[in-house]
């Protein structure tokens, strides 16, 4: 095999380098030391909005959310006066993918628990097994048809496990004790094990070219466990409690450790393995609710809410619940941590008239650029972006009018509560923009340190290794550093001339109640939500 | 345009269903055209979304579902293959 990639969810070096340092007890995770040692790492700039579902697509991609069209967990669409919700799926991306691009050219491969693969592509040649999909349709979105069939066979494979239980997620959201926090934790312990012995058997039992695996369990930890790991917010770690959770925290990592130096054992010593996360994280301190505030300067109007459970249900969801025919503008979902202009594009319709547009977003933008911290005047949304700044390209018409950044890197709040803003209880953890990306095996540099490379380059790195060529319109490049001197001169990085190729299946499917509250609720769990 | 009768895509998507719930362990005698997805096949909402995809993937056709499980604004609580086979088959014929 040639090559390995491993994707850890909102890995951050934040984290990593406190874990591969030199305790009493040695490091927590020794294997990964070896890799800094002997491997070269950077920071992996994600995608203008540091999210899970563009930032893990243009990885894939080798293109930015503008060309490949992903921007946020759902897309809305306006029906009968009230909108509905539809989860993003592999048919909504536009680009093509390095699993596609690679089996197109002979490339066997095999992608473990990546978001938004399913439905797999047609042309795979090599195995599939989707993340984000519930466990009772990941047999008919697993390839090849027979590898279900295989997986149950694993000692101890246990769908429900393997797969996002929304359920019990949403149970623990419900009453999130500390107990339940603790065993949100636990939980991930035996899921990655589930993902690592399905990586594992196909890597002993297969001749592949591309191994890939993802494990989101560090995401989901730092999202609920933040404060216990964070070096930076050590000193708050006391009581049995916290140091329960920041041990049981430390498991997860050497567990993970294992887990690498497993797979790139298995790999063989021929392999480049590439390790890579979709955004990295940070803390976050306050809560910004940015709908009141636009309630406030009079862009938007709440809708009534009656007593009914169904009432209270969409209320709580993690999509705006307002009166559209008088709203202009607002944030569709915290996750997006966009606001989008109404537009009237005919007669009828409620928004702005499109010859108002730019007039219109300027002085939404002061209206933001005010939004300011009461006691130091500082701006709490430290930047905003137009979306032809960031997600130029042709899915462009897809993506939020603006972007915020937040002054703590936060998501904003949907909530109808007041203040606007309001300080946390507790410090949590959220998505930072720098990423990881290490490199290790053959031909790459040794214990090098490189400045940055972006998400969208992890593709071109890895379709090199596999020694096929980039295709020409790929945004992603193969950045300088990585490989060396001698491994590049004997094998010249090659860009196509043809582009990349797109297969599209039309759709059209609409999201009913109950599942937009169980993925409302396992992303509200994610820290999407206040 | 070739000629989609109901009974087949009836067939078809008793076969679709019947794979989709294969690992389930619901206990119940067989799927029919009056079989319920909610009531019978114990499906929640994630589970329909899957069902419509899986039946789009097998015609290769967009078949617009939104028309079928949204009425007047709201989502129809439940349907039975039939009413899919009939939905389905209208719209292979370019009737929806």
């Amino acid at each position: 095999m040639r090559t390995l990639l491993i994707g850890l969810d909102g890995a951050t070096f934040t984290i990593l380098d406190d874990l591969v340092k030199e305790g009493p007890d040695g490091p927590v995770m020794p294997f990964l030391s070896k890799i800094y040692k002997e491997g070269v790492r950077c920071k992996l700039l994600s995608t203008p909005n540091p999210l899970t579902p563009p930032a893990w697509v243009s990885l894939m991609t080798g293109e930015s959310p503008g060309y490949h069209g992903i921007y946020d967990f759902i897309r809305a669409e306006e029906a009968d006066g009230d909108m509905f919700f539809t989860l993003y799926d592999s048919r909504d991306n536009r680009s093509e993918t390095i699993w596609s691009i690679a089996s197109r050219q002979g490339k066997r491969v095999a992608a473990l628990n990546f978001p938004f693969t399913a439905p797999p592509p047609s042309n795979l040649n090599g195995f599939m097994v989707p993340g984000f999909v519930p466990w009772r349709h990941l047999r008919r979105n697993s390839r090849p048809d027979d590898l279900y069939d295989r997986m149950k066979a694993l000692p101890g494979f246990d769908p429900k496990e393997l797969a996002w239980d929304f359920d019990r997620e949403k149970k623990a959201i419900d009453l999130l004790s500390d107990e339940e926090r603790e065993n949100w934790i636990r939980y991930h312990l035996p899921r990655e094990a589930q993902w690592f012995r399905i990586a594992d058997n196909l890597l002993g039992g297969e001749s592949l070219d591309l191994m890939a695996v993802m494990f989101d369990g560090v995401d989901k930890l730092q999202h609920q466990a933040w404060q216990f790991i964070d070096p930076g917010l050590r000193d708050g770690v006391d009581g049995e409690y916290c140091r329960r959770m920041r041990e049981l925290c430390m498991d997860y990592f050497r567990q993970l450790d294992g887990f690498i130096e497993k797979l790139i054992t298995a790999a063989g010593p021929d392999v480049q393995t590439f390790i890579a996360s979709d955004h990295g994280f940070t803390s976050t301190y306050e809560i910004v609710r940015i709908n009141v505030y636009l309630h406030e300067k009079g862009y938007l109007k709440w809708k009534p809410v009656s007593n009914t459970p169904e009432a209270v249900r969409r209320e709580n969801s993690m999509f705006s619940n307002l009166e559209w025919k008088d709203t202009v503008a607002y944030c569709q979902t915290p996750s997006s941590n966009g606001i989008t202009i109404r537009v009237a594009r005919k007669p009828g319709d409620t928004g702005i008239r499109p010859e108002d547009y730019q007039t219109f977003r300027d002085s939404l933008i002061k209206d933001l650029e005010n939004l300011r911290d009461l006691e130091t005047g500082e701006r709490i949304i430290s930047r905003i972006y137009k979306r032809e700044e960031v997600f130029s390209g042709p899915a462009m018409g897809n993506a939020p009018d603006l972007l915020l950044s937040l002054r703590d890197s936060g998501f904003v709040s949907i909530k109808n509560i007041s203040p606007v803003i309001e300080r946390r209880s507790e410090v949590a953890g959220t998505h930072h923009p720098e990423g990881i990306f290490l490199a290790y095996g053959p031909g790459i540099n040794r214990g090098a340190v490189k400045g940055e490379m972006k998400i969208v380059d992890v593709a071109a790195v890895l379709l090199y290794s596999l020694g096929l060529e980039v295709p020409g319109d790929m945004e992603g490049r193969v950045a300088g550093g990585i490989f060396t001197e001698d491994y590049l001169a004997g094998r010249p990085v090659r860009i196509s001339n043809l582009g990349s190729v797109v297969e599209k299946d039309e759709r059209s499917e609409e999201m009913a109640e109950d599942e937009k509250n169980k993925i409302m609720s396992q992303l509200r769990m994610l820290g999407y939500m206040e | 345009m070739e000629d989609h009768k109901n009974r087949d895509v009836e067939d078809v998507l008793i076969g679709i269903a019947g794979d989709l719930i294969q690992d389930w362990g619901l206990e119940m005698e067989g799927i029919s055209v009056s079989t319920k997805l909610v009531a019978d096949l114990e499906f929640a909402s994630v589970d329909i979304i899957q069902f419509c995809m899986a039946i789009e993937q097998h015609y290769d056709w967009k078949l617009g579902f939104n028309k079928l499980l949204i009425k007047d604004g709201s989502y129809v609580p439940d349907l039975s293959i039939a009413q899919v086979a009939s939905f389905v088959a209208d719209a292979l014929n370019g009737g929806v």
